[in-house]
């Protein structure tokens, strides 16, 4: 149906439009040129869009009405000392363990990537145990380390493992599972041709690997990086488990005691959210930055553009 | 290294053999190519010709025989009378002075052509950056495509993504010049651009091992023509008489085939 309407449509465009209208020789006969198709009505759509805007209507009509929601604390809370402190140390976790785990996986890629069998071995097992794990687990396990170690380098444990150092490692350790997969990938998606390449000006294979192949891969590392960073902001909130300061962990303190417990879990959304959308933003920026083929290429792809 | 070099050739083979698997792809080639040489290795697909050129440079390591270029054995060298595998370094220092240009470009991607030019001079040889620049415009000059230097790989046609892929190779400065099916890889109409090139870096002087389909070229170019068929040269003589009256029932079948 959809079709029909469309090709009724381009007809009626190209008669209608002086500029669309191919010039004609005179010899040639009158088409239906003249005539003019009248677009078909699309009542099927419209059906379907009234309905779709009637349930969410009558949603939030019902919601506006619940008292128990109490858009008015959302109000309070938004801003509140104690939730901003949250976002900030949410940011933390997030930005921290990204970076960790990303200089952990370039290390650990090439250890896959390795012809020597036990440095490929050892990166697989690694990837094999820090993606496996539940996150959660993960950072229950950090988080009691005072168990196993009571003691490190001469330090109580528990005075050096808080809910945010345990949470940093934590994540970055599960963040470069997922990370080193994604940039063995990188490396194994640039053609051979170009190590090869690399190697016949008189480069070492290590050189050609770092200073050939992986700028090459930035361009591929780039886009799941910008999924695995989102992930990574929502994951964060799991600290909340032991205490983390973290967004949630904030929230849940404040409702701990005022019992308004679902319009701050409300505040603790519209930030996810708003977090998300920003890095969504961030994310396609870099994605047109590292795109030399893209829309800006030439001019943004490595500014100086000359060696 | 006992082999007596009475006329110091620039590359010498010496029973090569060389195994991928369980395939032999390499039996026992001997070859040797003078300074100035142009060679064009002709032969079918499978013979052996794109791997003989990659153990030359090292880019494959060979089971058995020698290779050398320019009085150095590729692949090992001698201390006190022992033999050693290279090193990365060793490989890579040898590799620098045999250039190679490839069937399907292998121009740096994330890099203009300029970049590509000058990188190895730059990074490998050393060279200031200005005098690396200098050098680089010249080779993209002699290619004819001075024009094109801020340009990326993926902006350019194949054939000039190959005139770069050679400029790059010349500004290393090497001995000698590989070619694994240059214009194989090109659509007809780009194939002369390439080929001209080539001919004028032939004429310059340079040593080259071509490995090639176009029997033109060859003719004109080549001071000798190489035949191989499965692993072995089965032909090799002055280009005219290798191509006109092949000797070989082998090498006439492939030509009449090719023509």
């Amino acid at each position: 149906m959809t079709t029909n309407n469309e090709a009724l449509t381009k007809v009626h465009l190209a008669t209608d439009s002086p500029l669309t209208t191919p010039q004609r020789s005179s010899d040639e006969p009158q088409r239906v040129s003249g005539e003019k198709a009248r677009r078909r009505k699309p009542y099927g759509q419209w059906a379907t869009a009234a309905l779709i805007l009637a349930i969410i209507g009558a949603f939030c009509w019902t919601q506006a009405g619940n008292e128990k929601l109490d858009w008015a604390s959302v109000g309070q809370f938004m801003f509140h000392p104690a939730i901003l402190k949250g976002i900030a140390v949410t940011l933390e976790l997030a930005v921290f363990s990204m970076l960790i785990s990303v200089v952990l996986a370039f290390g650990v890629a090439l250890m896959c990537q390795s012809r020597n069998r036990v440095a490929s071995a050892v990166g697989k097992l690694y990837v094999w145990f820090f993606r496996g794990v539940p996150l959660l687990v993960q950072i229950l396990i950090w988080f009691n380390l005072a168990v196993l170690y009571p003691t490190i380098l001469g330090t109580d444990t528990n005075e050096l493992i808080s809910g945010f150092t345990a949470g940093l490692c934590a994540l970055s350790l599960a963040e470069s599972g997922y990370m080193a997969e994604i940039i063995r990938g990188g490396i194994i998606s640039v053609n051979k041709g170009q190590t090869e390449a690399g190697l016949s000006i008189g480069l070492t294979r290590g050189q050609a690997l770092r200073r050939i192949v992986l700028p090459q891969t930035i361009r591929v590392i780039i886009p799941p990086t910008g999924n695995q960073f989102i992930g990574l902001l929502k994951a964060s909130s799991l600290v909340s488990a032991i205490g983390g300061s973290d967004l949630l962990t904030q929230t849940q303190l404040i409702y701990g005691q005022n019992f308004k417990i679902v319009p701050l879990l409300i505040v603790a959304t519209v930030w996810y959210l708003i977090l998300v959308s920003v890095a969504s933003v961030g994310q396609y920026f870099l994605e047109r930055k590292f795109n030399p083929e893209g829309a800006s290429s030439r001019f943004s792809f490595r500014k100086a553009g000359r060696p | 290294m006992t082999v007596l070099q009475e006329q110091a050739p620039l590359m010498s083979a010496r029973d090569v053999n060389k195994w991928l698997g369980r395939n032999h792809i390499l039996r026992g080639v001997d070859m040797t190519v003078e300074p100035g040489e142009i060679v064009c290795v002709l032969g079918p697909s499978g013979s052996g010709k794109s791997t003989l050129l990659r153990c030359i440079n090292g880019l494959e390591a060979i089971e058995s025989g020698t290779i050398n270029v320019d009085g150095d054995r590729v692949g090992f060298t001698t201390r006190k009378g022992q033999l050693y595998e290279h090193t990365e370094q060793e490989a890579a220092l040898m590799r620098r002075r045999i250039g190679m240009v490839f069937q399907h470009f292998n121009l740096f991607n994330h890099m203009t052509a300029l970049q590509n030019v000058t990188y190895g001079p730059r990074k490998v040889l050393g060279l200031p950056k200005a005098e690396a620049i200098k050098q680089g415009l010249d080779a993209l000059d002699k290619v004819g495509l001075s024009l094109k230097r801020d340009s990326y790989p993926a902006q350019l046609s194949g054939g000039q993504q190959q005139r770069v892929a050679i400029a790059r190779a010349l500004a290393m400065k090497p001995q000698l010049m590989l070619f694994d099916e240059p214009t194989s890889a090109l659509d007809p109409e780009l194939v002369g651009d390439v080929l001209a090139v080539m001919k004028r870096v032939a004429e310059e002087g340079m040593t080259m091992i071509i490995v090639t389909h176009e029997i033109g070229f060859a003719r004109e170019v080549a001071d000798r023509v190489v035949f191989m068929d499965e692993g072995r040269i089965v032909e090799s003589g002055p280009a005219a008489q290798v191509l006109d009256h092949p000797a070989n029932e082998r090498t006439a079948n492939f030509l009449r085939h090719v023509k």
